[in-house]
């Protein structure tokens, strides 16, 4: 058909947004990315920047990681209208659409927490900024003795497994530094187990022990006073450090909705957990950290949530299963993924050499996975296959 | 004591430990007083909500199985 082609806004041009743009056929689909800034962001390795002192390039320009007749516009999106179907930019120019995608991702809150921007400011985090990341860096590099906290403030983060982690990672550094048996590390979390999935959980409790960090479970943060180095809970309980790294709350990014009753409380954008759909709107999606799903917020999900979209707008037949496949490093070249989906609890996947490898070898295909799908997803999709939970949970429980 | 503010949490469908974390995130926003009803469809939740209500001093309502979700209301008693 010689017709029109669709017009496509995707919001956001980080993993999630870049993929789908690149997806989609060109004879059928005008696409634009809008971004607020240049940057496609390889967001998990903040990790091996706060605790490795990674110097690896975590950023590429958009354009570079776009198809070349997609369309990019660096500018902050002020408003999204879903009843008038536009998109308008900063300067106040309004871009009609048949279809948008929101890919902006999740952004951080310190506001939530009294006393966490001092907190960041004094001793970093990894989920924020390369900068911070950096500061993360100096304050374990600082520390010759005294109590390490890393705490998980309640509320949406990125990346289940990167709170234990750097949990990992930090007691790895002091041990080969030979200071383990002055630094001690705790690591604090709202959740009732250190590792929230059960299955996931039998397999880290026991390393934590192993490697002598504490851990305290139902631990609530409320506030931090930095200047006496006191985190307490919502029930007056005191958690004393030297240095405390936060994994702070999650948001959606400020953007004005019309109607605004498609974001839940943290400005999150409410879905279909199988289409991606808005809640509402047949022409709008959401995927990757944006969306209000119950679904962690990571790369694959967002991967994954961009292949389903891609073929619904070209009229297939698509859902989601919920899939995950977050890699885990625990540390000394050691290894797991965190895998499971709508219909199957996170499996219980070993401990090894290879996952850590796999992990590694993922980051090293990063931009070149966003940019040529079509030589990257018949792999991604043999190891999906292979890895499916309802196959592998037989196997390993 | 004056009267409290019922906040409804509704967690079915999500998996665990999903339910826990939309009950903490509820819970962070409330004040002592306020009655917190959690309805929840996974069934990790019973163990896990006993073990919040004991390991945080708040007070267990009630914890009941109706078909077809398990219904949680807690009175925050111990927040400082």
């Amino acid at each position: 058909m010689a017709g029109v082609k669709k017009r496509v806004v995707i919001v956001g041009g980080g993993a999630g947004g870049a993929i789908l743009a690149n997806r989609l056929p060109k004879d059928e689909f005008e696409v634009t990315v809008v971004d607020k800034q240049p940057y496609n962001w390889f967001w998990p390795w903040l990790l091996y920047i706060a605790f490795r002192g990674s110097k690896k390039p975590i950023k590429r320009e958009i354009r570079s990681v776009l198809k070349p007749w997609v369309n990019f516009i660096q500018s902050g999106a002020g408003v999204v209208n879903l009843q008038d179907r536009y998109v308008e930019l900063e300067n106040g120019k309004r871009l009609d659409y048949d279809y948008l995608v929101i890919a902006t991702g999740a952004t951080v809150d310190y506001s939530k927490v009294p006393g966490l921007d001092k907190t960041v400011e004094l001793f970093g985090n990894y989920h924020s900024t390369e900068e911070n990341a950096w500061k993360v860096w100096q304050t374990i590099n600082s520390m010759r003795e005294g109590t390490l906290a890393i705490i998980l403030a309640p509320g949406a983060y990125r990346c289940p497994p990167s709170p234990l982690e750097g949990v990992f990672l930090a007691e790895e550094f002091f041990r080969r530094r030979d200071l383990r048996d002055k630094v001690k590390i705790v690591y604090a979390t709202f959740y009732p187990r250190p590792y929230p999935a059960e299955p996931m959980n039998e397999l880290i409790e026991p390393l934590l022990k192993e490697r002598g960090i504490e851990h305290i479970t139902f631990y609530t943060l409320d506030q931090i006073d930095v200047e006496k180095r006191v985190a307490y809970s919502m029930e007056g309980e005191e958690l004393k450090f030297d240095a405390a790294i936060v994994i702070p709350p999650h948001v959606g990014v400020n953007i004005k909705y019309v109607p605004d009753n498609v974001l839940d409380n943290d400005r999150f954008v409410l879905a279909d957990k199988f289409t991606n759909r808005v809640k509402g709107f047949d022409d709008a999606f959401v995927i990757g950290d944006a969306s209000a799903l119950p679904v962690a917020k990571t790369g694959v999900t967002a991967h994954l949530q961009a292949g389903v979209v891609a073929r619904l707008l070209q009229g297939e037949e698509a859902k989601n299963t919920g899939r995950t496949n977050c890699p885990f490093d625990v540390g000394y070249g050691l290894g797991t993924f965190v895998i499971s989906d709508y219909y199957n609890p996170t499996v219980k996947y070993p401990i090894n050499k290879v996952n850590h490898l796999f992990k590694l070898a993922f980051a090293a295909t990063y931009w070149d996975m966003i940019l040529y799908p079509e030589l990257w997803d018949p792999i991604f999709e043999a190891f999906f296959e292979a890895t499916e939970p309802a196959k592998l949970r037989p196997i390993y429980g | 004591m004056s009267q409290g503010n019922k906040i409804l949490v509704d967690a079915r469908g999500i998996a665990c430990p999903g339910p826990i974390t939309e009950l903490v995130k509820a819970y962070r926003n409330a004040r002592n007083g306020d009655i917190i009803e959690v309805w929840a469809t996974d069934p990790g939740f019973e163990p896990d909500v006993k073990a919040w209500i004991q390991r945080t001093g708040n007070q267990l309502l009630e914890l009941r199985k109706e078909p077809d979700k398990i219904v949680a209301v807690i009175k925050v008693t111990a927040k400082k």
